[in-house]
């Protein structure tokens, strides 16, 4: 058997790569010179990864607000100001004046101990329940199963939720409350004694208990409307028919004004921050462009001379300005995600901090970058091409 | 085909006028091979420049089948230059990320066929190195690779400028003789400072001073 040698075909190079008929497309020379496209968009890859995470990140912080307190979406929390045995009294009175159908008025006490957050400890209170009302509590807040059991009466024992066990790093056995805790004190040692399978915050105890070992000697209120919309109703209700008269009145959105109200400030300063960023990257990016445009000047001055247009290639120079800039946007944005996914799975999750890897906000805020980059990458180039002489290039006298 | 009637080139100095090309009248017939002759500075690159329309004359007019170039815009004058012409400079310009026959194609940005552009670099030699990257070839067969793609799409007009300035002789030699058997049917205006570069010309027009002072040597 003879061997011999075959020429490659003519529309295919000694390597395979396919001969371009139009050789001039937008994505040849940025594919063909990836030693100088890839630096370009991974400066925009890593610009919008920080702006998409740190904003995440910082996100994070309101989002774990929400989520941790998430479990006064349930109810409205009805408490007397001044004097303790007001309590019945004001929930007999709600029971005939609500327009809004109450399906459920649970008595409780609370005391309180801390979470974990990514700022440091937050206040969060353990209620305490009568045994009917346990697990008709457990069931609003989505439990789905419970690993143990409920609480005994009169008993210091706790059932938690499985975001509170992970954050506290509690099992069942485990001590809740006791004597020698600071965070949580309780004259007994509170032992978990059941854990809740529901995404939901929750700490419940027996109202027994807290009577008799915890102050203040406080009854509240919660009362549970049958539908969402109806509590929020209710809420609204009870804040505005109790106003003016000594009656604390406790709702979901009040955290979310609160919440709101404190992120403001910190929101501004984020925004001038971002904002000076954009701004540096930018003028990085198009210095960036003029380098990377500057050693192109044979190239552009050859294809004048021979005929092409400025419009044809600045056309072709935009082209591929757009593709590294938008390219580099959504590798950036996937990158974030990337890293997003990392940062949850090992910092946020094992304490169940809340962090929302597709948190629109954050990727919205990147949004600016690639656009700021296109303006000044393009003006940078039509700049350059005004005054270009292609005859400086053939001559030799730009190179 | 091409005429040029009193161009002159001028340019600002301090104030003083410099003239590049100064009153020069000729004619680019069909099919000739027309050498300009002069030294260094005598204003044969403003003057194939101008025959181009890559430079405006400063006064006087040039002719494209009676059309006059100044009266084009740039995008008309362009789109003359990339369909009726060739270019042949005295560098060897090339794209460096492009392969030999992907350069030649340049020329023909709606599309040439693979096939046309391999029959020119074939009858140049470079049957072998078609896929080469300029940085693969010498300084002939990338001047080579240029004749290619100034013949690319049979113009009716290829400008020389001292094409055979970065070859020595002999390669000089080779390159002109091929664009000039390679032309077709097209004209070839070729710019030099040496005589024996244009031995094949059918005219010979010498500039001194950026006038012409021999309009026809043959």
């Amino acid at each position: 058997m003879s061997v011999r040698s075959v020429d490659p075909p003519a529309d295919r190079t000694s390597t395979g790569r396919r001969v371009l008929t139009r050789p001039l497309a937008a994505t040849t020379y940025l594919l063909r010179n990836a030693g100088k496209s890839i630096p370009l968009t991974a400066v925009i890859v890593l610009a919008v990864m920080l702006v998409a995470g740190i904003i995440s990140m910082i996100n994070s912080i309101p989002l774990s607000i929400r989520v941790i307190y998430n479990y006064s979406r349930e109810f409205t929390g009805i408490t007397p100001r001044g004097d303790a045995a007001r309590t019945q009294p004001i929930l007999d009175e709600i029971k005939k004046k609500s327009p809004i159908p109450i399906e459920r008025i649970i008595v409780c006490r609370t005391t309180a101990t801390v979470v974990q957050s990514i700022v440091g400890k937050w206040p969060f209170y353990i209620a305490g329940l009568k045994q009917d009302d346990l697990q008709y509590y457990l069931d609003r807040q989505g439990s789905k199963g419970l690993d143990g059991r409920l609480p005994g009466a009169g008993k210091a024992e706790a059932v938690i939720s499985r975001p509170v066990a992970q954050n506290l790093g509690l099992k069942l056995g485990s001590e809740l409350l006791g004597p020698e805790k600071d965070d949580g004190f309780s004259p007994n040692s509170v032992k978990v004694v059941g854990i809740a399978d529901t995404d939901r915050w929750v700490m419940l105890t027996s109202i027994e208990y807290l009577q008799d070992f915890h102050f203040p000697p406080i009854d509240i209120g919660i009362l549970c409307a049958p539908t969402p919309a109806e509590q929020s109703k209710l809420d609204l209700w009870a804040e505005k028919y109790f106003k003016g008269r000594p009656v604390a009145v406790l709702a979901y959105h009040q955290v979310e004004k609160d919440t709101n109200d404190m992120f403001a400030t910190l929101y501004q300063i984020l925004n001038v921050v971002i904002g000076t960023l954009v701004l540096v990257i930018t003028t990085m990016m198009g210095m960036l462009m003029n380098i990377y445009q500057s050693q192109r000047l044979v190239e552009f001055g050859l294809l004048q001379a021979l005929g092409y247009t400025k419009k044809q290639l600045l056309s072709r120079v935009v082209i591929e300005t757009i593709l590294v800039v938008v390219f580099g946007w959504l590798l950036g944005l996937l990158a974030a995600y990337g890293l997003l996914n990392v940062a949850k799975q090992t910092l946020m999750d094992p304490k169940a901090f809340a962090l929302n890897v597709l948190d629109p906000v954050a990727y919205a805020y990147s949004i600016p970058l690639p656009i700021a980059i296109l303006i000044v990458a393009i003006a940078t180039v039509v700049l350059r091409f005004r005054k270009f002489d292609p005859i400086g290039v053939v001559e030799r006298r730009i190179v | 085909m091409l005429q040029v009637k009193s161009a002159s080139l001028v340019y600002q100095d301090q104030g003083r006028d410099l003239f590049a090309c100064r009153e020069v009248s000729l004619e680019v017939r069909e099919n000739e091979f027309l050498g300009i002759l002069g030294p260094s500075g005598s204003g044969k690159s403003s003057l194939l420049y101008l025959m181009s329309g890559l430079k405006t004359p400063s006064s006087g007019q040039i002719t494209f089948d009676g059309k006059p170039l100044s009266g084009m815009d740039d995008a008309s004058r362009a789109n003359l230059r990339l369909k009726e012409f060739g270019f042949v400079f005295q560098q060897p310009y090339l794209l460096g990320y492009l392969s030999a026959i992907e350069n030649v194609l340049v020329a023909q940005p709606s599309g040439g066929t693979i096939e046309s552009a391999t029959d020119l670099l074939t009858s140049l030699g470079l049957a072998n190195k078609l896929h080469r990257l300029p940085h693969e070839l010498s300084g002939g067969e990338r001047q080579r690779v240029c004749v290619a793609r100034a013949l690319m799409g049979n113009p009716r007009i290829i400008f020389a400028d001292e094409p055979t300035a970065s070859l020595d002789h002999k390669n000089g030699v080779a390159v002109v003789n091929l664009l000039n058997d390679l032309r077709g049917k097209g004209a070839l205006v070729m710019v030099t400072h040496d005589p024996t570069m244009l031995e094949r010309a059918d005219r010979i027009v010498r500039l001194v001073d950026g006038h012409v002072s021999e309009p026809n040597l043959s």
